[in-house]
């Protein structure tokens, strides 16, 4: 965990950044905000509770879904939408994970998959409710908060509630008892912890977050389509995660900071060809650097054996 | 001193000469498409298109002395991605324009941002009458022809075959809906005794069509519209062909015409299929289009490669955007806007494109042939008959009952 | 009955149906081609190679290129065959030395993400190699039409595919039931460790693995060549599909892949029939309710 200095320096940093820099890197830095929260709420199913999801877009889209629809079909305030979203989420995390949490590993992967295809699906053919793939347009904050500089300051305020609750979750005794689960759930059971109560919920919390992301994106992208559904953007919490190291707590944010930026300069540098360099660069990273980005700081792993053999 | 002056003089001597280059501040427009991935098949030369324009513009004098300048962004296929590159072209890189899309989806978001931010934006490659129609606004404009021309061009040669049972085979997702709605609603227009017996969605991007193919077989059609595009209409072609789904069913697709996806059928073309294309090579379109061939050739010596369709797109749209601006005598986005709303025509080496003012939609000539194959033993569009989309497009006061339609759907 | 006829009228049709059942068998088959191969890779190295797809792709654009280069005579069609795969599996080699062997003692799930980016490198080539341009295979001469079965026209090429498959298939069961390297393979799945330890190179065996593997994506990419487009895109389309069959039928088990991926290309063959609206999540509706009913897919084995 990174000392409260560093974190100090890093509040600071974020809530003087619209004083230096311009509108459109606040939007950036919005969107990794976003991303970062995506990927942490990821992790704690993941790096923390030993659980990969493929189909983790299902609830950021329930999310984004859950708040536009509000929004544009039902004139709801967006202030009001937005809560909804993690709890449409939190909804579909308990009926899909209910079946998903009965298994392991690459099933375990490839049911959440499965799902989540069935929630894209719904929302792509249901075009009298979601539009289809037309998406839902013009789902805009409320004046006082469309500037890039307010939505800024709402989003990584929402952003940083939602990070202290996980960090909550994380350090309860709820917490301590999905490690004990992920490092050995016949152990774990034996000393009478519910271990599929514990991954359900932990199943839903993640998915709840996730889909506070997903609202999140809905207002700063001003519309929603379906492909925040589709299995690629399952990928993008894996990857930032990892790359960022999925050991520690902050490891999803770094990564969201370093592969969003790395992603931004080398497309509009090379618009044609960008995915060559992406792509070798996520090679390069995983070869040099175990650990993810955090391995540069050093920061202290979840697990006493950093990764599972 | 003296050699100053006679530098200042050789200066002044090689402005003067020739037609000026454009100087001044560049006109800057963010275009951004799909530029990685399954989509440069079309990007590629649409933007070989809009470049060569561009070059033409600019050497003759560029718009109101300035060059115009493109900067290009990918929207890696993705909406949101669309956005976010919108914003830093209009935020960041502070352009004057937005252009671009291929992707129905992409263009409907990079709209709603447009609308937002209140810049103007040139919608090119992509096709969804939506656009300009149930989710037009004064900050969009169209420079191609939309889904609703083509489609009624080609449901008009339609209505001339004897033909009354119709199947389709179209992909499910906005683009294959917009288009079977658009074809059998105009067909049944023109042909009122004409049934629909049987429907088919494959999704997008499918890869085995067999099951489809036996339907249609067993449908009772005498004809089918396919508008399954690209790699997956030249799977479903080379699926189809050995079923003798072909000769059993006349064939109408959307799309078959094109070099992307004649080409690599080569002999396996559908020969005798009823299809738009951009047939440039075609002696009765180069008669009634005298600048025509010069233009390919020019195109070819640039590009090293044929003409396609979208590359016509690309250079048409340069040019409109141009033209937008020289007759709003000024680059901003209001006056503009207004250039656009009183609407104008332009000359092109394949014919008039209409630009009109009530909705900010090109109305270009449309084509429609039968795929046969040429001396060489290689597939091309022969037949082809030329209708000009305002004969088929929809009215203003139709484009306006769409747009309160949707209006009232958004309440 | 009657309601069912009614729906679908075809299927008192039987010389129809039972050419949908062969079409489905040889898109089936075409699966377990591509499948097996990950199938195999999973079970002894641990290792989801994602790239999968990427190779399926390499493998139907080399033999665009091959069938090109060589003139055109009715053999060229089935050098080309032979030597595409080679191909791939040359690059499958280079990239299991080069680059997994930095990783094996790595987390599995950033093999995993480098496999992704292997994903975004290798289509980035192919589209610098071959262009953006649709490419196809056209189909050899003497496969080119259709054959009658039953009345009913069957195209000449599924047959090949109808007969390849199953020989490769037995000779694949050979390879691992008969042989001693099918033994090691089959050893591996079960305890990498031990084997080790019994002296046999773990780290060579893993390369002939993947270049097996690979082999198998390109010759699946290859032979479907000319059914389909030779485009960009392919790989993604493919990967999910034979990561799907391969999940279903339970990893590592190559009977599992073998049943799942019959299974699904019948389903594709008359779940599209059947149940049109829903077309696009057919085959992940079938795997959910494989996994919610058999957690280790249809024969997999439960892991440790």
């Amino acid at each position: 965990m990174l000392s409260a200095r560093w974190l100090g320096l890093l509040a600071a940093g974020l809530g003087l950044a619209p004083l230096v820099l311009p509108p459109f890197f606040l939007q950036l830095l919005t969107e990794i905000a976003i991303v970062g929260l995506f990927a942490t709420a990821f992790n704690l199913l993941m790096g923390f509770g030993g659980m990969v999801s493929f189909g983790h877009a299902a609830y950021f889209a329930l999310g984004a879904y859950a708040a536009a629809l509000l929004v544009r079909r039902a004139g709801v305030p967006m202030l009001l939408a937005l809560p909804v979203a993690p709890l449409a989420a939190a909804a579909g995390a308990l009926l899909f994970g209910f079946f998903i949490v009965r298994l392991t590993h690459t099933y375990f992967a490839m049911l959440s998959l499965a799902f989540a295809q069935i929630v894209f699906t719904v929302i792509f053919k249901w075009k009298s409710l979601t539009g289809g793939d037309d998406g839902l347009l013009d789902v805009w904050p409320p004046a006082f908060l469309k500037s890039p500089v307010a939505y800024y300051y709402f989003a990584l305020a929402v952003v940083a509630l939602c990070l202290l609750a996980l960090r909550a979750i994380v350090e309860s005794p709820f917490g301590y008892a999905l490690t004990a689960v992920r490092e050995n759930p016949r152990r774990a059971r034996f000393i009478g912890i519910n271990v599929r109560r514990h991954q359900l919920l932990a199943f839903v919390v993640s998915g709840a977050f996730s889909g506070m992301a997903g609202g999140l994106f809905a207002f700063y992208n001003g519309s929603v389509f379906p492909d925040f559904a589709y299995f690629t953007k399952s990928f993008e919490p894996l990857v930032v995660a990892l790359l960022g190291g999925a050991q520690s707590f902050l490891g999803p944010l770094a990564g969201a900071f370093g592969f969003k930026i790395l992603e931004w300069l080398i497309s509009r540098q090379w618009p044609v060809y960008w995915p060559l360099f992406l792509g070798a660069i996520v090679i390069a990273v995983v070869v040099a650097l175990p650990q993810g980005f955090v391995g540069l700081v050093g920061a202290r792993a979840w697990t006493r054996s950093a990764g599972r053999r | 001193m003296r050699w100053v002056s006679v530098l200042s003089a050789l200066l002044a001597l090689t402005a003067a000469g020739g037609p000026a280059a454009a100087q001044g501040k560049p006109i800057r427009i963010g275009e951004i498409n799909s530029y990685s991935g399954l989509a440069t098949v079309y990007t590629f030369p649409y933007k070989e298109g809009l470049l060569m324009a561009t070059k033409e513009i600019n050497d003759a004098g560029g718009v109101l002395g300035r060059p115009i300048e493109f900067i290009f962004r990918d929207d890696k296929l993705k909406p949101d991605e669309a956005v976010k590159a919108a914003r830093e072209l209009v935020g960041q890189e502070k352009v004057d324009f937005l252009a671009g899309c291929i992707s129905s989806g992409v263009g409907l978001a990079i709209s709603a941002y447009a609308k937002e931010a209140k810049t103007l934006y040139f919608a090119t490659h992509c096709q969804t009458s939506r656009l300009t129609w149930d989710d037009g606004h004064r900050y969009i404009a169209h420079t191609t022809n939309n889904v609703n021309q083509y489609t009624r061009a080609l449901a008009k040669k339609a209505s001339t075959f004897p033909y009354k049972k119709w199947a389709h085979i179209s992909p499910d997702y906005e683009y294959g809906h917009n288009v079977w709605d658009e074809f059998s609603s105009y067909l049944k227009q023109l042909k009122p005794d004409v049934q629909f017996v049987q429907q088919n969605w494959p999704k997008l991007g499918e890869t085995d069509h067999s099951a489809y193919v036996t339907a249609l077989l067993q449908s009772g059609a005498d004809a089918f519209l396919s508008s399954v595009w690209g790699a997956q209409e030249i799977a479903f072609v080379k699926q189809g062909k050995p079923f003798g789904l072909f000769d059993k069913l006349h064939f109408v697709s959307a799309s078959v015409g094109n070099p992307d996806e004649l080409d690599p059928l080569g002999k396996e073309a559908p020969v005798g299929a009823v299809t738009p294309g951009f047939a440039w090579y075609d002696e009765a379109m180069q008669k009634r289009h005298p600048k025509l061939a010069e233009w390919v050739k020019r195109y070819e010596e640039r590009a090293k490669k044929e003409p396609t369709l979208g590359a016509s797109w690309g250079y048409a749209s340069a040019y409109i955007i141009a033209e937008a601006i020289k007759r709003a005598k000024s680059a901003d986005t209001d006056k503009v806007i207004t250039a656009l709303g009183e609407g104008y025509e332009m000359d092109f080496p394949w014919g008039k494109v209409i630009m009109r003012g009530c909705d900010q939609q090109a109305i270009p000539p449309q084509w429609v042939g039968v795929v046969k194959m040429n001396a060489k033993g290689k597939p091309v569009l022969a037949d082809v008959e030329e209708v000009h989309g305002k004969e088929v497009v929809r009215s203003c006061d139709e484009v306006a009952k769409l747009r309160a339609v949707a209006a009232e759907k958004k309440k | 009955m009657d309601f069912i006829t009614s729906l679908f009228p075809w299927i008192t049709n039987g010389p129809l149906v039972t050419v949908q059942v062969m079409s489905g068998l040889s898109v089936g088959m075409f699966l377990f081609l591509v499948s097996v191969g990950m199938s195999l890779i999973f079970g002894v190295t641990r290792i989801v190679n994602l790239a999968h797809g990427s190779f399926y792709m390499v493998g139907a654009y080399l033999m665009v290129t091959m069938v090109e280069i060589l003139p055109d005579r009715s053999w060229a069609f089935w050098i080309a065959l032979l030597v595409a795969p080679l191909g791939v599996a040359a690059l499958g080699g280079v990239i299991e030395v080069g680059l997994l062997r930095l990783i094996y003692r790595r987390d599995p799930l950033m093999q995993l993400i480098l496999t992704f980016g292997l994903i975004l490198v290798i289509s980035t080539l192919v589209l610098l190699a071959w262009g953006p341009d649709n490419k196809s295979v056209a189909r050899p001469e003497a496969l080119a039409g259709s054959v009658r079965i039953l009345g009913q026209p069957f195209p000449s090429y599924y047959l090949l595919v109808l007969g390849l498959s199953p020989l490769v298939a037995v000779g694949l069961w050979l390879i691992f039931y008969r042989t001693r390297w099918g033994m090691l393979i089959r050893a591996a799945t079960v305890d990498r460790e031990m084997l080790g330890a019994l002296g046999v190179d773990v780290a060579a065996l893993y390369t002939q693995v993947f270049v097996f593997g690979s082999w198998l994506a390109g010759f699946g990419g290859a032979l479907a060549a000319p059914t389909v487009a030779v485009a960009l895109g392919m790989d993604a389309d493919v990967l999910t599909t034979a990561f799907v069959v391969v999940v279903i039928g339970g990893l590592g088990s190559f009977a599992g892949s073998f049943i799942s991926a019959l299974l699904v290309g019948e389903l594709q063959s008359f779940g599209i029939l059947i149940f049109p609206a829903v077309s696009i999540v057919l085959l992940f509706a079938l795997m959910a309710v494989v996994l919610i009913v058999r957690p280790w897919g249809l024969l997999g084995r439960p892991e440790e």
